[in-house]
């Protein structure tokens, strides 16, 4: 898994916005984007990319799917010793990419849109059979687009990512309308296609669900990627430790007596058990507890989870922030102003 | 799979979607009405046009019967392409296309030959008709040099359409837009370029709407270049040796040339910068 098969380097892209001024009612300029992203997906693994609405995480995808030209920057891939620096069209070859809801429609078959697709990649009629296959859409081939449901979409949109045999999979919230077992079937398949070296990229807000998967987690706001790494690098940059979650049964002891700060300390009194949670735990503390005659019925560690670490990383809270996109909470990110084209 | 051959392969499927669509079964009745109706009835040997003339031969007779492709088939070609880029776009399947390694500018290409070619067909097909319907009525077959620019002047207008309404396809994201744009061109170019034409006339001085003044003629021909409608009306008159506006063959299809080859750079340009 050592293989480095795409690398960011300062990889930048801004969107043009409008901006029009009394005399110069066409003037655009440069406004939000990604900002001089460096991000390594390796041989074979999941990364997840996980950040707040509008933090660029489609942007970035589509920089690597070669749909959004670098405007600085590169993009390369490296096999043993040698570095090549690839191309929007030599990216477009390796990366297999599948668009956030894609609706398909008109009078068009499963079968036929797919063909379409296989034509641009030079995939044959038995692939297009073989993934319809495998994404489940082998009754519908002959259906309708229009006659799709949300879910059938998705899937005709993975099959369509999956033509070419690409060597890179970006996935833009690939769960969005697939039923539970559909869902779960999904990340079987993702586990089985990174046995076989390709290697994936996921943007989901659903991140929480696929933890187990992914190897790697990139953090993003605001264009920028502000942490990337293993879970346990992650919450290590961002100096996350983690919780002790201890159960019993009765009252709650008084915590006072074991744990100094009284702040990193949480307690729930429920009818016939109690729950503590601890920000940070110390060695001995278990036996100390026990000692003392309280009566303890679980005692999980549990590693900070990704809402934390993007909550850390960010400077948001989830009782801050609630719905509102904007938030400018109080990230110390670069500030950028509008540049004129 | 060559290059030529994908974008063949592509180009054909965006051609049938358009051709077997609900709306080309909704406009083959009026296309019917504009190409064979009006050869029918210009072929009529009673018949007697404004001005007492009667026309002489079958070319003249398809010269006239061109204004069904002027005000139907070009509108045809507005309706069934204002949606190439911007349906796609707007569902999210021109995302997935550009991530796909085929070129843009391959797709692009075949989007244009698709659009025009699912016009060009039904039209093609009406106006062999027509020229048999002339054949039946008048008893005169226009030659083979008549019959190849009616052909090959009538695919150019058709083209011109296409490409203006697939540029402006590609800028809008909503499809009313593109539309609006596309039947806007149309009426511009079809009712409204006489109002040019007479507005320039009256800046430079010259008496409007007098057919005997040479002047008058000249002008309006040589403002005609400047319009898809005008350049295919003089295509079709380098046929009619009795008609002269003071524009050479060269001119005209050199014109013919610039209305296809510039769209045709816009478009491709477009294509390669557009987003998704």
């Amino acid at each position: 898994m050592g293989e480095v098969v795409l690398r960011l380097k300062d990889a930048t892209y801004r969107h043009y916005v409008h901006a029009p001024s009394t005399f110069k009612p066409w003037r655009r300029i440069l406004g939000q984007g990604i900002f001089s992203a460096n991000l390594e997906l390796k041989k074979g693994s999941i990364l997840g990319l996980v950040g707040p609405n509008g933090a660029g995480k489609t942007t970035l995808l589509r920089m690597m799917a070669g749909i959004l030209p670098l405007q600085d920057g590169s993009a390369r891939s490296s096999l043993g010793e040698s570095v090549s620096t690839l191309t929007d069209t030599e990216l477009r070859q390796k990366v297999g990419h599948m668009p956030e809801q894609v609706r398909w429609q008109g009078k068009k078959t499963v079968r036929n849109a797919l063909m379409e697709i296989a034509e641009m990649r030079a995939s044959s009629e038995s692939r297009v059979d073989g993934l319809l296959k495998l994404v489940g859409l082998q009754s519908r081939v002959d259906s309708r687009l229009s006659e799709l449901s949300q879910g059938m979409r998705q899937r005709l949109t993975l099959a369509a990512a999956l033509l070419g045999s690409p060597k890179i999979l970006l996935l833009d919230e690939p769960l969005n309308g697939l039923d539970p077992v559909a869902a779960a079937a999904f990340v079987l398949l993702l586990r089985k296609l990174t046995e076989k070296g390709v290697s994936i990229v996921i943007s989901s807000h659903q991140v929480e669900g696929l933890v187990e998967i992914i190897d790697r987690l990139a953090l993003m706001h605001r264009g920028q990627i502000l942490a990337e790494g293993t879970m346990d690098e992650v919450a290590q940059q961002l100096n996350l430790n983690k919780k002790t979650e201890i159960s019993g049964i009765g009252t709650a002891p008084d915590m006072n007596t074991f744990i100094e700060d009284e702040e990193s300390v949480k307690i729930e009194q429920f009818s016939e058990h109690w729950q503590v949670l601890l920000e940070k735990s110390r060695i001995g503390l278990l036996q100390e507890m026990v000692n003392a005659g309280i009566e303890i019925t679980s005692w999980i560690e549990r590693p900070p989870n990704v809402i934390e670490m993007l909550c850390a990383a960010t400077g948001q809270s989830v009782e801050d922030v609630g719905l509102e996109v904007t938030s400018t909470s109080v990230m110390p990110l670069r500030t950028f102003r509008g540049e004129e084209e | 799979m060559s290059d030529f051959s994908r974008i063949m392969a592509f180009t054909r499927r965006f051609r049938n979607e358009r051709l077997f669509s609900t709306r080309m079964y909704i406009m083959l009745p009026i296309l019917v009405l504009f190409l064979p109706g009006m050869a029918w009835g210009f072929s009529d040997p009673n018949i007697v046009l404004p001005g007492g003339h009667q026309p002489a031969n079958a070319m003249e007779v398809l010269f006239y019967a061109s204004l069904g492709v002027v005000f139907g088939a070009t509108m045809c070609a507005v309706l069934l392409s204002y949606d190439s880029v911007s349906r796609e776009r707007a569902s999210g399947v021109l995302e997935l296309r550009l991530s796909q390694p085929m070129p843009r500018s391959h797709q692009a290409i075949a989007m244009i030959f698709g659009s025009w070619q699912a016009i060009l067909i039904p039209t093609w097909f009406l106006m062999l008709i027509s020229i048999l319907l002339v054949r039946y009525r008048m008893g005169d077959w226009p030659s083979s040099a008549d019959a190849f620019v009616y052909f090959i002047s009538t695919a150019f207008i058709l083209l011109w359409y296409v490409l203006f309404t697939v540029l402006a396809s590609s800028y809008t994201r909503e499809q009313g837009t593109a539309i609006s744009f596309g039947v806007g061109l149309w009426f511009l170019f079809t009712f409204l370029w006489a109002l040019v034409t007479t507005m320039v006339a009256y800046a430079s001085g010259v008496s409007i709407g007098q057919e005997n003044d040479a002047t008058w003629v000249m002008l309006e021909g040589g403002l005609d270049l400047l319009s898809p409608n005008g350049v295919y009306h003089h295509l079709l008159e380098t046929r009619l040796p009795q008609i002269d506006r003071g524009i050479a063959v060269w001119q005209s299809w050199g014109m013919a040339l610039i209305w296809t080859v510039l769209p045709t750079w816009l478009f491709i340009r477009r294509m390669e910068r557009i987003l998704p």
